[in-house]
């Protein structure tokens, strides 16, 4: 629904996602403080943005397969591993430049992806969110077990440069993090808007009827796959890069686990949902984790170090509580504050 | 041949644990069509209870057993009553993610308990190792193999020829037509999950006989889905039977492909497995054919 006062006079005006002066106020805004974000914050809270936009990087991957096409993965931290690894061999073993790995793990992942996703082409549901997490097992078992990837002992990884600049720190790497994450959302939001984005949804809601009214089923599955992988690929290029290391431990069926839950309790289907996810999960773990030690010393039973197990049980209770009293997700809640915030005075 | 034989007995013993995880899932899933990641954590909690009444407060070994059995009832009973209930009449996607829910929250409570360390319980089985030629068969596991089968006849008795598992057999048929013949879904729904959640207690409890309770214990319940998507999701005989293929395929292909491909191939030997039977064959050995093709 729209603001008093707006109207769609022509195809282009319906089709915009920016509709009112107080949105491009809002947005110039917004863009204007994370240009300039990085003068005054601190190093903590840098790192924490990088780590949250690469998290809505991956996240945005998985809202596609999963919320737009309805293909539920368990894969995704395999996939962004997969982009993590082939980056930082490109650049540490072949001495590539990052600019150009960038690009190639998401293709790398992407490709991967497509054969990760041929199951769907002949199960659903829940029986393909269990080939995906065979899948990611498969996948981190190579990792563990090849020569290339470094094993248990990871890789190290080299910090990307622009002739003399290097970007090692968080204050710089956030100029590359958050640029692509924004460029990122924008192609995922036009995706779904586009003839693909109608497509997935339609494969979403009834398969067979998608394919009767003359979708390709297979064919936007696996590019559903492959766009999907690609933006874990580039999340896992990223944090790659920004870790300067890759370790196994980071891409865990746990860490995938995380991702499901993050667009489900930012709403399935919505892109702004991704954002909601995330900073959600994400503010919550921080929560816990200045939360922990105070709790530690009131409660000895808890241990020295609590913060890990108690993100688990928090990030556990929200998800139940978001499926059991809003499956809609944040997203919707944010559909309704607008509704009503538009027609204040008036119920409807 | 020797070895190989060593290998199968190893399989078997292994494959008879794996069939108790799978049998929980099945349990599960044939009344209510969840299937549940739950059952990961309450083998683990099984343990736990065990561990604590048996090794901590020193009880009885009867009375732990009684005890542990209790409490796993009780948490299983609280997971259907105030998880999964409200869920009734959503789509099951959304049951099966909040099993997965309560995973993680039980997860976060059992590494909290566990403080990164391991919990050991002292020895209740028979220790001794049969000998029989050069292949040793260890008592400890063949005391759980025996238990295993035990709790499987006694489920497959219990669903034939009781009342109640005849309601639950209606249950899985179809809800709407149970609840007119005058069943209370409702209650059946609680009791599968008090009686899978005993079961898989059980499993805990031989699991840490022979391991002990690690962190890596609730993630068994991964082989139980492969178990329980092998041998089909609503057929008990099913997931016996693949239970101790996949211990055999697990243990004899780990004992000669090993040192081939560099170890570590019992992990993805399920996974690989699983695979397979999900693009061949996705209702199972014994399960009836009723999904649908995409």
């Amino acid at each position: 629904m729209l603001p008093c006062g707006v109207f769609n006079r022509k195809y282009s005006q319906d089709m915009a996602i920016v509709r009112t002066r107080h949105q491009w106020g809002i947005l110039i805004a917004t863009f204007l403080l994370l240009l300039i974000l990085p003068s005054f914050a601190s190093n903590y809270f840098l790192s924490l943005i990088n780590f949250i936009s690469i998290t809505i990087i991956v996240t945005l991957g998985l809202q596609i397969i999963s919320g737009y096409c309805g293909q539920i993965s368990f894969g995704q931290a395999a996939f962004m591993a997969v982009g993590a690894y082939v980056s930082a061999i490109l650049t540490s073993k072949l001495g590539l430049s990052f600019w150009i790995a960038l690009p190639l793990s998401g293709i790398a992942a992407g490709l991967l992806g497509i054969i990760g996703g041929a199951p769907s082409l002949r199960i659903k549901g829940f029986y393909l969110a269990i080939a995906t997490i065979a899948i990611h097992a498969l996948v981190m078992w190579f990792v563990l077990h090849s020569q290339v990837t470094g094993g248990v002992s990871g890789l190290h990884v080299p910090a990307p440069k622009i002739g003399p600049l290097i970007f090692k720190e968080n204050k710089s790497m956030y100029y590359i993090i958050v640029p692509v994450m924004v460029l990122l959302t924008l192609a995922a939001k036009n995706l779904t808007r586009s003839k693909v984005g109608r497509a997935f949804v339609a494969i979403r809601d009834n398969d067979l009827a998608a394919e009767v009214m003359g979708i390709n089923v297979y064919y936007y599955k696996l590019l559903a796959f492959f766009i999907s992988c690609l933006y874990a690929g580039v999340g896992g290029s990223l944090f790659a890069h920004w870790m300067q290391m890759v370790h196994p431990e980071q891409f865990t069926l746990i860490h995938a686990l995380y991702y499901i839950g993050m667009i489900i309790i930012g709403g399935m289907g919505s892109i702004t949902g991704v954002f909601f996810g995330v900073l959600f999960i994400r503010l919550l773990d921080e929560l816990v984790m200045f939360a922990s030690p105070p709790l530690a010393a009131i409660f000895p039973w808890l241990g020295s170090q609590p913060a890990a197990a108690l993100g688990v049980v928090a990030f556990g209770v929200v998800l139940l509580l978001f499926l059991i009293f809003e499956p809609r997700g944040l997203a919707h809640r944010w559909e309704i504050f607008k509704v009503t915030y538009r027609l204040h005075p008036f119920a409807y | 041949m020797t070895e190989f034989l060593q290998l199968i007995i190893n399989g078997l013993i292994v494959g008879s644990f794996y069939a108790l995880v799978g049998l929980a899932i099945v349990l599960v899933y044939k009344a209510t069509h969840i299937v549940s990641l739950a059952h990961g954590q309450l083998i683990a909690f099984g343990a736990l209870f065990f561990w604590f009444t048996f090794a901590v407060l020193e009880l009885p070994l009867w009375l732990s057993f009684l005890i542990t059995a209790a409490l796993a009832a009780a948490m299983g009973f609280m997971i259907d009553r105030f998880a999964l209930r409200p869920l009734i009449g959503r789509p099951l996607m959304a049951a099966f993610l909040a099993t997965f829910a309560i995973f993680m929250v039980l997860d976060g409570i059992f590494q909290l308990i566990l403080k990164g360390l391991f919990k050991v319980i002292p020895p209740f089985l028979p220790v001794i190792r049969f000998s029989i030629g050069d292949m040793t068969i260890p008592a400890t596991g063949l005391s759980g193999f025996g238990i295993s089968l035990v709790i499987f006849i006694g489920l497959a008795v219990f669903f034939r020829y009781t009342k109640l598992g005849l309601g639950m057999r209606a249950t899985s048929e179809d809800h709407q037509l149970a609840q007119g013949t005058g069943i209370s879904v409702k209650n059946i729904f609680s009791l599968v999950w008090i009686i899978s959640a005993v079961a898989a207690a059980a499993c805990g409890i031989i699991l840490a006989a022979t391991t002990d309770i690690g962190y890596s214990l609730p993630w068994i319940i991964v082989k139980g889905l492969v178990v329980a998507l092998f041998g089909g999701l609503d057929s008990l005989s099913g997931a016996l039977v693949a239970g101790l293929l996949l211990g055999v395929l697990e243990s004899v292909g780990a004992g000669y492909l090993d040192p081939i491909v560099g170890g570590g191939l019992q992990d993805v030997a399920a996974y690989i497995m699983l695979l397979f039977i999900l693009l061949v064959r996705p209702y199972g050995l014994f399960g009836q054919a009723r999904i649908e093709r995409v």
